[in-house]
């Protein structure tokens, strides 16, 4: 349908470590897609950290195989699609599902409504124990 | 990422050097902490060398923004870069954390 002019990907277990190599996905994704302009990359790629730090910090597993993350990134003409996953993934709780900015002490609770106000659209899809957060950005 | 302090006479600046995230944000915790407990609670985050910054990056400089009044001082931030101007401005932060030109200038009024 629409072609995709560059790909990223990574898959690994949940961690820390995970979000430095998704940082450095991006990055390498900008070098083969140097006409996305500065305030789409940096919009797109913080909130795909953002996503993926929530999947880092909050997964719970399913069952006993540990959690993993799973980002796929493509950039296509007038768009940037990003599939961020936690398989063997719990269903969230509500609670981090909450997308409202909370009280300016607050330390912690803005990740989603950042990722809102950063995307054109974020779409969650769960299924077989996957939890599935789509984001675009249209360019 | 990392994180160096100097302790000046009005004020102690803390560098952060990299990408602000939840990996790097407890450890900005530790150093404000340390500096605020080492009597040192005018604090200016020097963040001239930070390309990114997240949601935990951002709770971190809150939750040492309130380390340093519990003090008695203020924490401020200085050097601010065009994604963490942006954060600072999505999450209404911006004006909680005032961004200084640079860190001299951060408590160069009082």
């Amino acid at each position: 349908m629409t072609e995709v002019i560059a790909h990223r990907g990574f898959h690994g277990p949940s961690n820390e470590e995970a979000i430095e190599a998704i940082h450095n996905e991006l990055d390498a994704l900008w070098d083969d897609a140097s006409f996305v302009p500065d305030m789409d990359r940096m919009t797109f790629a913080t909130a795909v950290i953002e996503a993926a730090a929530n999947i880092v910090q909050h997964a719970l597993p399913v069952a006993e195989k540990p959690v993993e993350i799973d980002v796929d990134i493509s950039v296509r003409p007038t768009r940037l699609i990003a599939r961020v996953s936690a398989y063997n993934a719990r269903e969230p709780f509500a609670n981090d599902m909450q997308a409202s900015m909370p009280d300016s002490d607050a330390e912690s609770g803005r990740g989603l409504a950042l990722i809102e106000a950063l995307v054109t659209t974020v779409t969650f899809e769960r299924q077989d124990g996957t939890n599935t957060w789509i984001l675009t950005r249209n360019t | 990422m990392q994180f160096s302090y100097e302790v000046n006479d009005s004020y102690a600046e803390v560098k952060s050097v990299g990408r602000l995230n939840m990996v790097a944000a407890p450890k900005l915790r530790e150093v404000v902490n340390e500096v605020v407990a080492g009597g040192s609670s005018r604090v200016v985050v020097n963040l001239a060398e930070t390309d990114f910054m997240d949601s935990s990056g951002l709770g971190a400089l809150i939750g040492c923004l309130k380390a340093a009044r519990q003090a008695g001082g203020d924490l401020r931030i200085a050097g601010v870069q065009p994604q963490v101007k942006m954060v600072l401005e999505l999450t209404n932060m911006d004006r909680v954390l005032t961004a200084y030109p640079t860190a001299e200038a951060a408590f160069g009024d009082d």
